[in-house]
């Protein structure tokens, strides 16, 4: 039935509804990839279905993660045809041997948007599901952190600091060259260049100089109890702060979340907003070791060449092992350039990090600022400015 | 053109080039091998991403050797510039031109003189692109390794084969060269580098292919020996041990270690040599302490 469609010249059709499928499920797909998948499929021809997929998911994908919801998403459409069919035997609860429903929400909502008309159909199951789901999302809003929009007054505050106080954010001289005075190597191309004009005589050379380049930047928040309320406002005002250095953001209480998507948001809302529907853990404990555990298991090319400066912003009350933490810790440190340690518990001079994870980050840390009030935001940006010029 | 020269060497659907490749001894699934096919139909550049040690550089070398084309490579790192990737022009070599010329030709002539294709030094992309049919096969090496600035000068190159030089103009290719770039994900690619190229994630192999690939690398070991590696190695990757390693190893780490076992004249597996033997396949301290306790629980056989 398949092949019958192909000949009749269904095909480029059914490639480009995959396509947007892909799309609606997260992949970047854009019309040239779709164009290629047409002629891919032209090539391979349709007599083995996995030679197909592999020839799709050769145009089609271009990031590892997205090769699961492809597969997903190959099974449904090139299976059977008749997508809305398919779908609704789905959602009957009568046919639950249809096809196992465990599919990556982002695939089941592609594919649902495509039948929309099949859910309209059985407004039955529709009103089941809808309730399932306010259950669901009923019990993720108590864990998740309650970050509302910035405030107008909020919104101009984190503007004035990020634009007033200019973190310090260090450089290093790159390896990459540009023309400029205070270099050692001749600039040899433009030299010539000036040569052809005075006859061929070298009168001043000009020069090359290495080019400055900010150092990566790994920022770690805490978002545990403790730390409550600095939260919204640190992850805002960091936000806009570095805006322009590589950076990445991960927060930790229980266990990691990575940020990173989020703070590809230009807009400081959008980018809480995003942070809100990510952390799933806020203001519980905090398991600094094995969310460190985590960031090198899974996220360890955030670390670039050991030039990574990282900002760990946290009260050090961990529940973790400590044994952990310092393993962790150890290694953090031998893949950065500098684990800098910004404290917000210690209130008094007197304070000394005797807590079992202070005391462990505090031997690790390349240096350590402490701060008696971090509620205005004022202090902790000039908190930071000082800590990163340490 | 080039696919008439290319004709001869050229395999013509997927089951061809899966023959080839293990023709001189490169055992690709068939993912792989599609994709391939249309890397060379589609006249794209391949990018192969997975693990260090999965075979994404072995299959530039293998191609060149199936396609007998001269394999050119250019291993990127950071702050890589058009300099060592495409072209440079011979300074001295100018300036000596330069100082001999000056009394009898007009700094008009100089000029028209000093910038010609000999006192050009071509680099690798260049030299990829000047390759007379049936063209050549260029492996840009861990791309992820050059910065950001350096994708995006070779944006021109992918989409188009072509390079702009101010001086020369635009050189195009005189057969589309088979491209195939490299990455380990120590960062993501930009994506308009990866919309201009087929994609295919390599991952660590199954038992039978890592059983044909050591069989074919390592012919000395003998059939048990291979056997008893090929199930050591792909139960490290497996659960539950592999969560215990920071990086398990790939085939090239697999292979080497045939070859060591070979060296020292084993014939079956035990512990002690597993032991001795470890800085082979585990090149972190705290992946080697991590094996020794669990060499036994590795040997056992087969519960199916």
């Amino acid at each position: 039935m398949q092949l019958g469609d192909a000949r009749s010249g269904k095909l480029p059709d059914q490639i480009t509804a995959f396509g947007r499928a892909l799309r609606r499920a997260g992949v970047p797909v854009d019309s040239a990839r779709i164009a290629g998948a047409i002629s891919a499929t032209q090539l391979v021809g349709l007599e083995r279905r996995d030679d197909l997929q592999a020839a799709l998911a050769a145009v089609l994908v271009s990031r590892p993660q997205d090769i699961e919801v492809f597969g997903e998403l190959f099974a449904a459409f090139f299976r059977n045809p008749e997508l809305e069919k398919q779908l609704l035997s789905q959602m009957l609860p009568k046919a639950p041997t249809a096809q196992p429903p465990a599919r990556k929400a982002r695939a089941q909502e592609a594919l649902t948007v495509a039948g929309a008309s099949a859910q309209r159909r059985a407004p039955g199951e529709s009103e089941l599901r809808l309730d399932a789901a306010m259950t669901a999302s009923d019990l993720r809003r108590l864990r998740h952190a309650d970050f509302a929009g910035l405030s107008a007054s909020e919104f101009r505050l984190v503007e004035t600091l990020a634009r007033d106080i200019a973190l310090p954010l260090p450089e290093l001289p790159g390896r990459r060259q540009r023309p400029g005075p205070r270099g050692h190597r001749i600039h040899w191309g433009r030299a010539l260049q000036q040569a052809r004009r005075h006859e061929g005589e070298l009168l001043a050379p000009p020069r090359r100089e290495r080019r400055h380049q900010p150092l990566p930047l790994l920022v770690l928040v805490d978002v545990s109890g403790s730390m409550e309320r600095y939260a919204r406002l640190l992850l805002a005002f960091l936000h806009q702060a570095t805006r322009g250095v590589p950076r990445s953001a991960f927060a930790f209480g229980t266990r990691l979340t990575d940020l990173r998507a989020a703070w590809k948001q230009a807009d400081a809302d959008a980018m809480l907003a995003l942070a809100n529907a990510a952390i799933a853990d806020f203001a519980g404990g905090t398991r600094l070791g094995a969310s460190l555990a985590e960031l090198r298991e899974r996220h360890a090319r955030c670390l670039v060449g050991r030039r990574t400066m990282v900002l760990l912003i946290s009260d050090g009350l961990d529940t973790g092992a400590p044994e952990q933490l310092d393993a962790e810790l150890h290694w953090l440190r031998r893949h950065c350039r500098q684990v800098l340690w910004l404290n917000p518990l210690l209130r008094y001079a007197g304070y000394q990090p005797l807590a079992q994870g202070a005391s462990v980050l505090h031997r690790h840390a390349h240096g350590m600022l402490a701060v008696h009030n971090l509620e205005h935001l004022q202090q902790l940006a000039q908190a930071l400015a000082e800590l990163l010029k340490s | 053109m080039p696919e008439l020269a290319a004709a001869s060497t050229e395999p013509r659907d997927i089951d061809g080039w899966l023959a080839a490749l293990r023709g001189v001894g490169y055992h690709a699934p068939r993912a792989l091998a599609t994709a391939v096919f249309l890397a060379m139909r589609l006249q794209r550049p391949l990018l192969l991403e997975g693990e260090p040690g999965v075979g994404k550089t072995e299959l530039a070398k293998a191609l060149a050797r199936v396609l007998q084309r001269p394999l050119l490579r250019l291993q990127c790192y950071d702050g890589m510039e058009q300099r060592e990737a495409l072209y440079e022009w011979n300074h001295t070599a100018q300036l000596l031109h330069m100082r001999a010329a000056q009394n009898s030709a007009t700094p008009e002539q100089i000029e028209r003189e000093v910038y010609q294709e000999r006192y050009l030094i071509r680099r690798p992309l260049l030299q990829a692109l000047q390759t007379p049919p049936p063209g050549a096969v260029l492996l840009i090496d861990e791309v992820d390794r050059a910065d950001e600035p350096f994708e995006a000068f070779l944006l021109e190159y992918l989409g188009e084969y072509q390079v702009s030089i101010p001086e020369l103009g635009t050189i195009a290719a005189m057969a589309p060269p088979l491209t195939l770039l490299t990455s380990n994900r120590t960062r993501d690619l930009n994506d308009a580098v990866k919309r201009r190229c087929l994609y295919q994630w390599l991952d660590h192999p199954d038992r039978e292919r890592e059983l044909a690939i050591v069989r074919s690398q390592v012919p000395q070991a003998s059939a048990a020996l291979t056997e008893q590696i090929a199930r050591f190695v792909e139960r490290l990757r497996a659960q539950p041990f592999a969560n215990a390693f920071q990086r398990a190893p790939g085939i090239a780490e697999s292979v080497e270690w045939a070859k060591a076992l070979v060296a020292l004249d084993t014939l079956v597996l035990d512990p002690e040599v597993i032991q001795d033997t470890a800085g082979i396949l585990f090149k972190q301290r705290e992946d080697v302490a991590a094996l020794l306790p669990m060499i036994d629980q590795l040997l056992e056989p087969d519960v199916a």
